[in-house]
């Protein structure tokens, strides 16, 4: 059977036959609607139009793809497309032992990786019984601290970013960069820590972290508040934030948000006061909470939060037990079978990991729960009646990574 | 295979570029010398005829050549002053502290491929890179540098130059438009927003100005605020910087440097080419010298708007302080030393007679020798050849500082062009200061400005302005 | 505080549990069947002694014999952690009523179940794929998942690959590996 293909010149070079149809690239999927809720979305009213933001774009934080509906400038509704950086890890998890999986949980949330690494932590130390040293959870809560802070300054640069100063970015990434350098100098790595162990940490601290550490806390404070001098008192900065994108508490634990986003809008619920775990107990620090829920919230909100955790650091230094700094564990670990919930306070929001297991040296089942996947959910709530330019500044508050979302 | 052929066969590319580009020369330069011998004469008497016209196309070449090297030296200025900003170091391989890496980018901007994307409308998509430069330049033609270094003296010269710069908008409308692209298309309509609201301020704010001076010609509101004969007392007046305009139209100034920051698509206002939100906006789909056009414009554009902010409102290329002032105030009140208050330094190195020629063959060598050695004693890791051509370049700073300083005193021009590039390119890093420091500003929110506060701001400029005049003047 | 909540989710949910009330460590967790699940949901939601306004996560597990959907719970009342195990959904067409209505964060949390493991959420107005291709045909997660069948089923299973299997053509007979007799 033969077709005859459509064929049209190229515009640059007439010989060159091209044989597609000139068509308006639509970013409609090209089979009919499964579901009630993309059909309503794929079908345009008078005056409407789609915007694809690519997998590749200059402001989705990560590869996200969004199909935008626009209404000229502003927005009427949008559909995330995820899974361009799925890799499959909780399938992967399940094929490897119970200490393997801590390496692939890295890479997840990969800003703040130890907290990707301590839930799992949590839960297998739930499900085995496992009791660890206290200097571990020492200097668990120290490192982890670290890295909230270095995810909060990644927040606000990348933040600032996506409003067009260019600026505050890279003073973000020396801030970022110091932290990071430290902790390089703790566990090995600059990213990716492969840290945590179930029962305790890699390795004790030693002296040029400690040194590293006590430089850089005798500067913190004042390099902070120069940081964010830049940019919370620049006018341009706050009425492009103030406002925008609020959300209130009904609808945020409707969204089911955890973390800053949900303590922006007023509820005080943090999983280290409402769930505690590890030595959270015994330290001292507040739970900053604000009530307007807009972006300007959530951003003073995180700029708060390293406040919180410089107190938190110190209070570690001069509380810093001795003793070992992991828990004696045999190298195979068969625990018994049962099912554990372990949740930690991360940067965006609960961390957290079921892990269900069947006696076997795998997992079972390893289910991670990630703050990001659900904070992105809610860019659907808020982003449509607002322009453009604000939907990415709503998105970008939320503070998503996509390697959290798409795991 | 003749042995020529073979020869050639054996050249590398380099030899083969050689010798081809050496003969042609030679043959060219014969050509030239013959035809200036055969028709000299009758060419110089028609050119002579013509003088305006000659004068014409010889301002209007000067300018288009020496665009691109003042768009170079601005983005330059951009990548470094953003870069120290950042606190990182921006370019510093390409030449001496990355200074060639802008001209390099416009090499590598050249080639590059050159598509047209499928379902573009071939023409206007062509055309509308050309449109905006040819409108920025056009810009320049008016822009006074110095006594006697313009382009055309007009007496509309201010509203040629805004009906000019209103072109740009047709072309990123062009660009936007036909480039079948979501992104462009959004771009362009806010570009087209934005630039339109704009520009009536910008156009306002000016208005009062016209008033107090009287004159649309740029180069005559450039010597009212100089040493200038006032017609109303007869006397010369206005050396001091006090005379510029920006004292007397503080408002208007303000509003002018704003909307112009508009206008040149500058950040805060730069959400056209809002690189995290829409990709490059009406550029996205441009490549090449296509979007080298865009980019030239745009930088040739910052470099106008500071232009016409320094001649309208900062005294143009006059001096800021009156050197001849001051040396008569200081001869009049004491009689110590004698300073010339005409000031002419008169080189004539004829007058030296039979030792020039030891001079321009010893001053170099000594020269570098003298620079040089502090070099040499007092820093160790110094080696002897670091030393003397340390020395040598110090020795060529030298001579042509002298030649710089030689030149201001003695030419008006000199001297007017320096203190105008000085001033324009302080704006213009003011401008590249704006865009490493701030934010950019939504669209509603920069029409919101630009309608509610700066229109009625230089409406209010423009009454007052008025009204003082008729009070103070009438 | 735990054995209080035990006792008043064994006295209120007696008909729909289908297990003991176990608690271990700080969680506390319950079985029902598929069929109550929307009602035991929406009663631990609202009623002001339970109050589990907060929904943490939402998940399912296959293990190898039935479907759960595991849902975990908090109050920010009393401040318990629950989880809440639907049990007994066939491994064949496992239905399970969508709590969208009361949580409208689970849209996506569901989204990934079903595209996981094949759950339908009824209910879900947006029940399609989340992270697989929309063509995709299997449920990766589930325990019957194998992966070589799925890539012969796969869009790209006629695709040439890169990567050699022999050495290119002028290659030397042997390996140019340095060999010492020491």
């Amino acid at each position: 059977m033969t077709t005859t293909i459509p064929r049209h010149a190229s515009a640059d070079d007439p010989r060159v036959l091209l044989d597609e149809e000139i068509g308006v690239f639509e970013p409609v999927p090209p089979y009919p609607p499964r579901t009630e809720r993309e059909a309503e979305f794929y079908t345009l009213r008078d005056g409407e139009m789609f915007l694809n933001m690519g997998p590749q774009h200059p402001s989705t934080h990560g590869v996200l793809r969004i199909v935008l509906k626009l209404d000229g400038e502003r927005v009427v509704d949008l559909d995330p497309v995820l899974g361009y950086l799925h890799r499959g890890v909780e399938k992967l998890c399940e094929n490897a032992d119970y200490h393997q999986t801590i390496c692939y949980t890295d890479p997840l949330e990969y800003v703040s990786a130890l907290f990707n690494e301590w839930a799992p932590c949590l839960a297998f130390e739930k499900l085995m019984d496992v009791e660890v040293p206290p200097r571990a959870e020492y200097i668990r809560v120290l490192s982890s601290e670290l890295l909230r802070i270095a995810s909060h300054a990644l927040f606000m640069g990348w933040m600032a970013l996506d409003l067009g100063g260019l600026t505050p970015i890279l003073w973000s990434f020396i801030e970022r960069d110091e932290i990071v350098d430290m902790l390089s100098a703790l566990t090995g790595a600059r990213m990716l820590f492969n840290y945590f162990r179930i029962g305790g940490v890699n390795g004790d601290l030693n002296h040029e972290f400690m040194s590293r550490l006590g430089d850089w806390m005798s500067r913190a404070t004042e390099q902070h508040a120069a940081n964010i001098g830049l940019l919370n008192e620049n006018e341009i900065f706050v009425r492009r934030m103030r406002g925008l994108g609020t959300l209130d508490t009904a609808t945020a634990i409707r969204m089911c948000m955890t973390g800053p986003n949900l303590r922006a809008t007023g509820l005080p619920f943090d999983i280290r006061r409402a769930h505690p775990y590890s030595v959270y107990p015994e330290l001292e620090f507040d739970i900053p909470t604000r009530t307007e829920g807009d972006c300007l919230a959530r951003y003073l909100l995180r700029v708060d939060e390293i406040k919180q955790s410089l107190r938190i650091i110190d209070q570690c230094l001069h509380q810093m037990p001795d003793g070992p700094v992991m828990a004696k564990l045999p190298r195979l670990l068969r625990p018994r079978p049962g099912r554990a919930y372990g949740a930690v306070e991360g940067p965006r929001g609960q961390y957290a990991v079921y892990a269900v297991s069947d006696g076997t040296d795998q997992p079972f089942r390893f289910r991670i729960h990630d703050p990001s996947f659900i904070h992105l959910q809610a860019v659907g709530t808020l982003m449509p009646g607002n322009l453009v330019a604000d939907a990415m500044a709503v998105m970008a508050s939320l503070d998503p990574i996509m390697g959290g979302v798409d795991k | 295979m003749t042995a020529v052929s073979r020869a050639w066969g054996r050249l590398t590319l380099p030899g083969k570029v050689v010798f081809t580009i050496v003969p042609l020369l030679v043959l060219l330069t014969i050509a030239l010398v013959v035809a200036i011998g055969l028709f000299g004469t009758l060419v110089v008497d028609i050119l002579i005829a013509n003088i305006g016209i000659v004068r014409f196309v010889v301002a209007v070449t000067i300018i288009l050549l020496l665009s691109p090297p003042i768009a170079f030296v601005i983005i330059y200025m951009e990548m470094k002053i953003i870069a120290l900003m950042n606190l990182r170091l921006g370019p510093d391989r390409v030449g001496p502290w990355g200074t060639l890496l802008s001209t390099v980018h416009g090499l590598k901007v050249l080639m590059k491929e050159d598509f047209t994307p499928t379902g573009a409308d071939a023409v206007v998509f062509t055309w509308a890179p050309v449109v905006v430069f040819a409108s920025t330049i056009m810009a320049v033609l008016v822009i006074p540098f110095a006594p006697g270094l313009f382009g055309q003296d007009m007496n509309i010269a201010l509203l040629y130059f805004f009906a000019v710069g209103g072109l740009t908008i047709v072309g990123l409308l062009m660009a936007g438009w036909s480039s079948f692209n979501k992104y462009s298309l959004l771009g362009g309509l806010r570009s087209a927003a934005q630039i339109v609201s704009y520009e009536i301020p910008l156009t306002l704010s000016v208005v009062g100005l016209l008033i107090l001076a009287g004159t649309m010609s740029l180069n005559q509101l450039v010597e009212l605020q100089g040493p200038h004969l006032d017609a109303a007392t007869g006397q010369m007046t206005g050396a001091w910087f006090t005379d510029w305009f920006v004292f007397r139209q503080p408002l208007g100034f303000l509003i002018f440097f704003i909307a112009a920051t508009a206008e040149g698509n500058r950040t805060p206002f730069d959400l056209t080419e809002a690189d995290s939100e829409i990709v490059a906006g009406f550029g996205t789909e441009y490549s090449g010298m296509r979007f080298g056009f865009f980019y030239f414009a745009e930088y040739i554009n910052v470099f106008v708007l500071s232009a016409l902010t320094v001649v309208l409102f900062l005294g143009g290329w006059n001096a800021p302080f009156d050197i001849n002032g001051i040396f008569a105030w200081l001869n009049s009140v004491q009689s110590v030393v004698t300073f010339p208050t005409a000031f002419a330094w008169d080189v004539n190195p004829a007058a030296v007679g039979l030792p020039l020629l030891f001079i321009v063959a010893l001053a170099p060598v000594l020269a570098t020798l003298i620079l040089g050695a502090p070099f040499y004693l007092l820093r160790s890791s110094t080696k002897w050849w670091h030393a003397i051509l340390i020395g040598f370049v110090l020795f060529n700073v030298l001579v042509v500082g002298l030649l710089l300083v030689w030149a201001y005193v003695n030419f008006e021009w000199a001297a007017g062009l320096f203190w105008f590039l000085g001033k324009t390119f302080a704006f213009v890093y003011l401008f590249v200061w704006l865009r490493g420091t701030l934010p950019r500003v939504r669209i509603d929110q920069l029409m919101g400005f630009a309608w509610k506060w700066l229109l009625p701001a230089s409406l209010l400029n423009l009454f007052v302005t008025a009204a003082a005049v008729l009070v103070i003047g009438g | 505080m735990d054995r209080a909540l035990r006792r008043r989710l064994e006295a209120r949910f007696s008909d729909a549990l289908t297990g003991p009330v176990r608690q271990r460590h700080d969680e506390t967790e319950i079985r029902i069947g598929p069929g109550s699940v929307s009602e035991v949901l929406r009663a631990l939601h609202d009623e002001p002694e339970l109050s589990f306004q907060m929904l943490l996560d939402l998940t399912a597990v296959d293990t190898g014999t039935q479907m759960q959907v595991v849902y975990h719970l908090w109050s920010p009342a009393s401040g318990d952690w629950l989880r809440v195990i639907a049990d007994g959904l066939s491994r064949d067409d496992p239905r399970v009523p969508s709590v969208v209505a009361l949580w409208p964060g689970a849209e996506w949390q569901e989204r990934e179940a079903y595209d996981m493991f094949g759950v339908t959420f009824e209910g879900n107005r947006d029940l399609r794929r989340i992270y697989m291709p929309p063509d995709y045909t299997s449920f990766p997660l589930r325990k019957d998942f194998f992966l070589a069948d799925d890539a012969a089923r796969s869009p790209g299973a006629g695709v040439q690959h890169m990567e050699r299997t022999e050495a290119p053509v002028g290659a030397p007979k042997e390996a140019l590996v340095r060999r010492t007799n020491a």
